[in-house]
Formats: C-alpha cells, sequence, structure tokens
C-alpha cells in the first residue's frame, strides 16, 4: 500500500494538488459535462467517438448522484456553505453528502469538528441547503 | 474523489501536413490534437483521472522542438479531473460480490475494494442471489446496491494507468444507502 502515510482527509492532511485546484462538487460537474456533451454534439455527429471512458463513465455518476439539477440550485449551495469558514475540500465533501445533522456532518467531515468541541460549521444553512436537495433529489 | 478543475500546460506537436491553413484552422487542428492527447492519457498519480477541458486559455507561438525538430504549439488549459484522497467518504456501487469481499465502482474507478473484514456484522449469502447480509437481517449489501464507504488505502498502478482503493464501511453513517 503506498499512498502517502500522511494523507488524512478526515484531518483535512489533503495532498498540494487539493490545495492549489479548485474544488468542485458533482452537481458542479454534471453541468460543466453537460455543457461539454452539448459543444461535442455540435461539433461531431458522433459525439461518442471525441468521449473518453473516463469522461462516460464520469457523467453517468455525477448525473446520477447529483443532489440538485439546476443551475440557480447549484450556485444556492455554493454560496451557503461558502458563509462558513471551510475548506474548499470540506465545502465539496458536505455538498456531496448533505448530511441531515451535526452528528453525521462530523462523522462525513471529522475536520469540522475543534478541539474544544465547537463546530466550524453552521447547521441552520445546512439545513436549508438539505431542504433545497430534498425539493430536487431524483436518487 | 472530490472533483478538481487543475491549470495545465500541454505542448501540441502538429504533423508538418496539417499546417495548411486552407483546410482546416490552425486553433481547431491544435484542439483536435489536444482532446485526442487529454483523452488517450486516462490518468496520472499527479492528477488522477483527467475527464474533460473546460477552458482554453491561450495557445502560444509556434515553435520548434531543437532535438525533433517536430512543430509545437505550448497550450494554457484548464481541466477537470477526479483524485482518490486518503480518509474521505465516498458513495460507490457494488459491481461484484466474491466470496471474501465486495467491488465496488465510482466514477471512473472501477477498482475500489471493500473487504469482509472491514464489513463488520455482514456475511456472505449465496442462497439466490449472492449477497451480504446483515446479522439483524435489516440491510443487505448486493449487486447493484449504493454504498457509502470510507477510503482506506489508495495505489497508482503505473502500467495501468489507474487506481486501486482499498474500502472499510467500519464507522458511523458508513454501508448501504
Amino acid at each position: 500500500m503506498s499512498a502517502d502515510e500522511d494523507e488524512n482527509a478526515a484531518e483535512l492532511k489533503i495532498g498540494e494538488e487539493f490545495l492549489k485546484a479548485k474544488c468542485l462538487m458533482n452537481c458542479e460537474v454534471a453541468l460543466i459535462l453537460d455543457r461539454r456533451l452539448e459543444q461535442l454534439q455540435q461539433m461531431s455527429d458522433d459525439p461518442t467517438n471525441q468521449m473518453s471512458q473516463v469522461f462516460e463513465k464520469s457523467h453517468q455518476y455525477v448525473k446520477r448522484f447529483s443532489r440538485y439539477k439546476n443551475q440557480d440550485a447549484v450556485k444556492q449551495v455554493r454560496e451557503i456553505l461558502s458563509r462558513n469558514k471551510l475548506a474548499e475540500f470540506e465545502l465539496c465533501v458536505l455538498g456531496n453528502l448533505c448530511p441531515e445533522t451535526v452528528e453525521e456532518a462530523i462523522a462525513m467531515v471529522p475536520s469540522l469538528k475543534m478541539e474544544d468541541d465547537h463546530m466550524l460549521l453552521d447547521m441552520d444553512p445546512l439545513t436549508n441547503m438539505v431542504q433545497l436537495s430534498s425539493s430536487e433529489c431524483s436518487c | 474523489m472530490v472533483f478538481l478543475e487543475i491549470g495545465m500546460n500541454e505542448d501540441i506537436v502538429v504533423p508538418f501536413h496539417m499546417l495548411d491553413l486552407e483546410r482546416l484552422p490552425l486553433p481547431k487542428v491544435i484542439l483536435l490534437n489536444l482532446l485526442h492527447r487529454i483523452s488517450c492519457r486516462k490518468a496520472s498519480n499527479e492528477h488522477g483521472y483527467y475527464i474533460a477541458i473546460t477552458t482554453l486559455h491561450t495557445i502560444s507561438e509556434l515553435h520548434q522542438d531543437e532535438d525533433t525538430g517536430a512543430i509545437l504549439f505550448t497550450v494554457s488549459l484548464s481541466c477537470t479531473t477526479v483524485k482518490p484522497c486518503k480518509g474521505e467518504i465516498l458513495i460507490g456501487t457494488v459491481t461484484r460480490i466474491l466470496e471474501d469481499g465486495i467491488i465496488l465502482k465510482y466514477g471512473p474507478m472501477s477498482n475500489i475494494l471493500l473487504s469482509e473484514t472491514r464489513m463488520n456484522d455482514y456475511e456472505l449469502d449465496m442462497s439466490e442471489e449472492p449477497m451480504f447480509l446483515n446479522v439483524n437481517g435489516l440491510s443487505y449489501i448486493k449487486k447493484g446496491t449504493k454504498v457509502r464507504f470510507k477510503v482506506l488505502d489508495i495505489k497508482w498502478i503505473e502500467r495501468e494507468k489507474d487506481f486501486i482503493i482499498w474500502a472499510t464501511i467500519l464507522g458511523d453513517y458508513l454501508g448501504p444507502i
């Protein structure tokens, strides 16, 4: 086994690539890949010829597991989560998994809990986000 | 795996015979070559799986490789990738039930191994359809089941251009959903 020994997302000890790059939620990637597919369809009679297996499988995944379908909802989710002092990585994990309780949020993203047991996350906006997801969710 | 948008620079070689501007605009030739290159690359240990180019920022002036004499254009772009990270929580789908565990898939990743030793209170049941059944009988894991799991460890396989992930569902809020 050979992943970096120090790497641990639970403690936000993540690689340089996660810190330097912009992190994206599943729903954001779904919109990007939908647009990309439209462009491929315009460029070619057979867009599947231009698509890699990685593209197809990723597109299938994010379409299936995205909690939010329309662009406005996706923007709203990022805005809601950005009000908290979260790392990009934490924001995306919460946006993907949509925990419904404090306990679940901490279980999914242990780095949210500070040493003095205070939460880095205000749960009220998160509750709003879950409600938004319930009204949109098709999974 | 969290999806990333990364910045990259790529040197695109354009065959001399394709530099005929009357037949196809040069930027389109470069873009087609770039798309083909990224789609063939599949993945790397540094960036993860290359999914799609999102933005083409700049294309440099034509220059020549001093060693090979090839015509090159340096392209600056943004690309969506996805890379696994140890300790993160993901939702995958079961693809195979084996005697000693389960294989899951997540997006472009199809080598996610969940050993039965990392599945407390689940036992293999081969009676009708193969599945792992919880000893309390209240839940099961079979082909097609969605499972929330934690990434235990990751290995990059250079010759396959692929990752192997070892998973666990030992922990709160983990397991079939």
